[in-house]
């Protein structure tokens, strides 16, 4: 028994230790270079006929950077587009449009990063995305085109919108107005507040960049998709801000030699979603705008609105090019060196600025070198010299990547050292692009960058773990359904892992088994009593219940936006009192069973040891309501007055009055009365329970586990989304039902591990970064503090998996029944009372097993060691998987994502849940 | 768990397996049909890949007219044991086949019926609790139960009747395994795994509902007769 616990806790200590070497190995943090660039020596001199330190004349002086978050390629350059100003300058060739790649994660931090580096952020900052006042995320230190600018003679900064940028580049900004995008729901007071400030910043000349990052498209966008009502005037609001500041270009003197940029960050799904890797999400709208572009626009395609392109999916429009090349080509027309860790091309369209060949090749080398200090960090041991090697045999095949980019560099210094007449300029430019597009393909692909030492000692140790795992579990000599059913969900995972639509469809394979055993469960209860009306029997209705919570919130990849119960219309409009109908029964159902403890407790200290079987009477049932009716109505006040700012659309049923009154209260305050609420009762109910287990010798009824049960689930919708919030009435009908049937502790297990999974996507999750909901991280929490935040945001978004772990270790220890003492030897044995006699028989057999149960760590122990072997297999399933297929195409947009969540479900659930609350449940159930 | 069946109020005999009929056509075409209904869905497949509906609806007619052929020639009605027939009739007799088909015939349609009156949608509203589509692909999901019904429920209907207690006996998986069981239980299984392939991204046509669904429960037919059959003949399934 000791060495069994103690090769479980190894198991259980070597999973966080092998995620987090597997994540180091798998996420390596990209070293950077520090410092500004400057115009370094170009080399050639003689040659080209330049001088060393010169820079070609830059077009522009002043830059307008607008980013309009979720902007899509499609949204601007479309039939269907808004944006009708933008497009007649297109097709006046005043604007160059681009569809410019953004690479996953699309979320607005690291492609910020991206555009403002030009490098391409790695997946740890998507980490960092959720801890933004981390202080190695911002780019203080880093070289990006605003710290060039601002370095420049003269140089300010102006900044108006998301206030990602503010936290970004924290100091940069002569005068600043950050808005935080908190509530989605803001489609028109976010963006006011930037467009105020434009016109008088467009009559200030002191400036030399003015960035604009207006968020509310994406929340159109995340509310009610791409195709919303709201989406066709918001773009023309939009367009008429672009019309705006390009007419004071035109008009203004000061503004004369002003680049105008409007892009988008990311993209949207069809669900309007975003951080994933669709084709929609990927592809953003680039367009450079100023009269000035006429010069150069000449021989350009200028037709607008037009189709996307036939080859390249849905949203290419125009020349896709990447969102990293935003950052040098900013330094060529601007006239400032290429931010350090650029992976960005000068785009050609603007070369023509520059009517000298030679002006074109500085431009193009000096991206060239800069990039190639990159290159030349990354593969030590190459050489990138400047010699020209004379057919040296490094070209020849099979090149490795790094091999690969030395020829192609040596080409560069062969075409820029040969004097012969016959090589003209464009040839020059040609073996430059050619350079600077595969160095910027390969340094992008970051698969050179994986530690693979390190991916396989993680996945050793996960191995291990499952080893040492399976030696704690009692041997295997009978073969029951719930553990064939374990054992086959678990293969079966293992191997679905390795397919890419299967990481992004995982709640169908949940769904799928959880009905299975469902029926199982049914058939295998039917095999010993039958009970005559079966459609209501209790697997049946559990059934019958996933059915409908299954259907509650379509998600993955391959629908996403189809239709479901939360999006069918029938909680929206006038029609949403059938929502809050639903919620208020869930808390009237929670705020009640709290009462009954805090009726018990009353009870405990009103009469105290005098009452052995303390049930509690009339006065006291209603002394507890009134102790609760005050948590429990704060609790449905506060998710009403945040649905009403979150969600308007949810609560338009509601009476107004009363819409009015809960929108002036204070929601910080608010949740924070809950919260206190809740551990108040919490720690009153544990000190009742604590005094009546003292009085009471001998074991104890469990009630406390109870209680915690209930307050926990108060707590848990309380980081749930209104909407949701009736799953938990569902997810209540699941664990009575599942009481009912008494199951054995493996059939348990079983149906936890299946209930988690289950619970964690219906409640709208799925392996995709886009899916985190944030709208309860901030729940109670003024200000910005990590470790809340952190907390509050894994308990919203696994409340459900929280939920069924607590549930099952209620369900292993079935506390809260009271101990009967049946005579049997007393019952008639008569033929009619034959049944009723089996039947207390059964129930009395199932109370004295609860006790047994309760006693004996052995259940506990063989439940904790039944979700190790879990975690363990399904971490080492994901890890080897990764690893395999580090060079596969969806690495980073579908095994990544998938990793993080793993890293979640492996350390934080599994501790925090599974052993943490898991256990304190199981223990109080013992009381 | 120890199981509980003594407290029946009347006690049933003990349950044996279906044997098929002691004649050498019905051991021949017990063998061929599976061959015959699999070859006929395996024609139909491209159709029904195409267009799902009236695809199905016309596979049905076949498969209804073979299962009715299959259980008339094999199996023996409800009842009826294996043998009993020829060994009642005099030798020579004339009129033995008519008579012997004339008395199985007659059950095949009415297990027809049932199959398709109450089998089809009590197997339709299983599908739909098991993640069919609701509010749309109404045929389509109803046309999988009916096939599902006509390989599974129309032996079964035809072998035991429609007797609740031997039904309860069915479902609770208490009956010993032969090869309409096993032909039953086979299809269930070959349907619920046939949803495997569905949210796959390989963007193939069959990939849509209902076709994995009613692939599976052929094939798993199939199978499970087969092991029924021969295999697992005679054995009860353990549970725990």
């Amino acid at each position: 028994m000791a060495l069994r616990t103690v090769l479980l806790t190894v198991a259980n200590l070597l999973i966080p230790v092998a995620i987090l070497i597997f994540a180091t190995g798998f996420f390596p943090y990209k070293p950077f270079m520090p410092g500004l660039a400057e115009y370094e020596k170009l080399g050639w001199e003689q040659a080209m006929g330049w001088k060393e330190e010169s820079v070609p004349e830059a077009p522009f002086d002043k830059l307008v950077f607008m980013v309009v978050d979720a902007l899509r390629s499609d949204f601007v350059f479309g039939e269907d587009s808004g944006m009708s100003f933008v497009q007649s300058l297109i097709r006046e060739g005043t604007a160059l449009p681009f569809t410019a790649h953004a690479a996953s994660p699309t979320i607005t931090m690291p492609k910020v990063k991206a555009m403002t580096t030009g490098s391409i952020p790695s997946f740890l900052d998507v980490i960092l995305n959720f801890a933004e006042s981390d202080t190695t995320s911002t780019l203080s230190t880093q070289d990006t085109w605003l710290a060039q600018l601002r370095a420049k003679q003269g140089g300010k900064l102006v900044m108006y919108g998301d206030d990602t940028w503010l936290k970004l580049f924290p100091g940069f900004f002569e005068r600043a107005d950050g808005t935080s995008s908190f509530f989605v729901s803001d489609f028109t007071e976010v963006d006011n507040n930037v467009t105020r400030h434009v016109p008088e910043e467009l009559l200030n000349s002191d400036w030399n960049a003015m960035i604009m990052h207006y968020l509310g498209l994406d929340h159109i966008g995340h509310k009610a998709g791409p195709k919303s009502p709201n989406m066709l005037p918001k773009q023309k609001e939009m367009d008429g801000i672009v019309r705006d500041i390009y007419s004071a270009i035109e008009n203004e003197d000061h503004l004369s030699k002003t680049l105008f940029v409007l892009c988008g960050d990311h993209g949207m799904n069809e669900g309007g979603n975003h951080g994933g890797s669709a084709a929609g999400e990927t592809s953003p709208a680039l367009v450079f705008m100023s009269p000035k572009l006429k010069d150069i626009s000449q021989h350009m395609e200028k037709v607008s609105p037009t189709k996307p392109k036939d080859k390249g999916g849905e949203f290419e429009y125009y020349r896709m090019v990447e969102q990293s090349d935003i950052a040098p080509t900013l330094a060529g027309l601007l006239g400032f060196p290429v931010p350090r860790n650029n992976l960005g091309v000068f785009i050609k369209e603007f070369l023509s600025f520059w009517p000298h060949a030679a002006d074109r090749i500085r431009l193009l080398l000096r991206n060239a070198r800069q990039m190639k200090m990159i290159v030349e960090a990354t593969y030590p041991n190459l050489s990138f010299e400047d010699e020209s090697k004379a057919a040296g045999n490094e070209c020849e095949p099979p090149l490795s990547d790094g091999q690969d980019l030395a020829c192609k560099w040596h080409g560069v210094v062969d075409t820029m050292s040969t004097t012969s007449r016959h090589l003209t300029a464009e040839h020059r430019i040609d073996q430059l692009f050619w350079f600077l597009t595969a160095a910027q393909e390969k340094m992008s692909s970051t698969a050179s960058n994986y530690d693979v030492p390190r991916l396989i000692i993680g996945t050793v140790l996960t191995f291990v773990s499952v080893l040492v795992t399976l030696f704690t579990l009692p041997s295997l000599r009978r073969i029951t359904p719930p553990g064939v059913a374990y054992t086959l969900t678990i293969i079966l995972y293992s191997v679905l892992m390795f397919a890419s639509s299967y990481v992004e469809e995982e709640h169908n394979f949940w769904y799928w088994a959880t009905s299975g055993w469902f029926f199982c469960l049914f058939i295998s209860k039917s095999r010993k009593e039958w009970q005559s009306k079966f459609v209501f029997h209790p697997a049946i209705m559990l059934l019958v219940t996933h059915r409908i919570i299954r259907r509650w919130n379509q998600t993955g990849q391959k629908y996403a936006g189809a239709d479901d119960i939360v999006h069918s219309g029938i909680f929206h409009g006038n029609t949403s009192f059938i929502l809050w109908a639903l919620v208020g029964a869930t808390y009237m159902d929670i705020t009640i069973r709290i009462s009954r403890h805090v009726a018990r407790s009353i009870l405990v200290f009103d009469k105290g040891s005098s009452s052995e079987d303390s049930q509690a009477v009339d006065a006291n049932r209603f002394m507890g309501v009134i102790a609760v009716l005050p948590l429990g109505a704060t609790a449905f006040v506060f998710k009403l007055a945040f649905t009403a700012r979150d969600a308007p659309e949810l609560t338009y049923g509601i009476n107004q009055g009363l819409i009015q009154w809960v929108e002036d209260l204070s929601l910080v305050d608010v949740a924070r009365m809950v919260f206190a609420g809740t551990a108040l009762s919490a720690v009153w109910i544990t000190i009742s329970e604590w005094k009546r287990n003292r009085d009471r010798r001998g074991e104890g009824s469990g009630d406390l586990a109870i209680a915690l049960f209930d307050l926990l689930s108060l707590f848990l919708i309380t980081q749930t989304k209104a909407q949701n919030i009736p799953l938990y009435l569902l997810f209540r009908f699941q664990f009575f039902f599942l009481s009912l049937l008494d199951l054995t502790p493996a059939a348990i297990t079983t149906t936890t591990l299946l209930l988690i999974q289950t619970s964690f996507f219906a409640l709208g999750n799925s392996n995709a970064i886009s899916s985190i909901d944030l709208s309860n991280a901030y729940n109670g929490v003024s200000g910005y503090n990590v470790i809340a935040v952190g907390l509050l945001l894994f308990l919203s978004n696994w409340a459900g998996p929280i939920y069924f772990t607590a549930a099952s270790s209620l369900l292993l220890s079935s506390p809260g029944r009271p101990r009967r003492n049946i005579a049997m030897n007393e019952v008639d044995s008569r033929d009619w009372v034959q049944k009723e006699r089996e039947h207390l028989e059964r129930m009395a057999k199932s109370e004295e097993e609860g006790r047994k149960r309760r006693e004996s760590s052995e259940v506990w122990g063989r439940h904790v060691g039944l979700m190790t072997l879990w975690v363990g297999v399904a971490t080492g399933s994901v890890m080897v998987a990764c690893t395999v297929l580090r060079t596969h195409l969806f690495i980073w947009t579908v095994f990544s994502p998938k990793y993080l969540y793993a890293m979640a479900w492996g350390i934080a659930f599994h501790f925090g849940g599974t052993l943490g609350l898991g256990s304190l449940v199981w223990r109080a159930g013992r009381w | 768990m120890a199981t509980v069946i003594s407290s029946q109020t009347k006690p049933r005999p003990p349950a044996h397996p279906i044997d098929i009929l002691n004649s050498d056509t019905a051991r021949l075409y017990t063998h061929i049909h599976p061959i015959l209904v699999l070859s006929i869905y395996a024609f139909q497949f491209p159709s029904i890949v195409a267009d799902p509906v009236p695809a199905l609806i016309k596979t049905l007619i076949p498969l209804a007219a073979l299962q009715i052929a299959y259980v008339a020639i094999c199996l023996p009605p409800t009842g009826g044991t294996a043998t009993p027939v020829i060994d009642k009739k005099k030798p020579g007799e004339k009129k033995k086949v008519e008579g012997s088909l004339a008395k199985t015939i007659v059950p095949a349609f009415l297990s027809l019926i049932t199959a398709t009156i109450l089998s089809t949608p009590l197997l339709t509203a299983t599908l739909v609790l098991f993640g069919a589509p609701l509010t749309t692909h109404h045929a389509h999901t109803l046309l999988a139960g009916a096939h599902i019904s006509f390989l599974s429920t129309l032996p079964l209907v035809y072998v035991h009747g429609v007797d609740g207690a031997t039904w309860r006996e069915i479902i609770a998986l208490l009956r010993p395994v032969d090869e309409v069981y096993g032909g039953m239980i086979g299809t269930v299984v070959g349907a619920w795994l046939g949803a495997i392939p569905i949210p796959l991204d390989w963007d193939r046509e069959w990939q849509k509902w209902p076709v994995t669904i009613v692939s599976g429960a052929y094939v798993g037919w199939a199978v499970g007769k087969l092991l029924g059959g021969l295999v697992f003949k005679g054995k009860k399934i353990m549970f725990e």
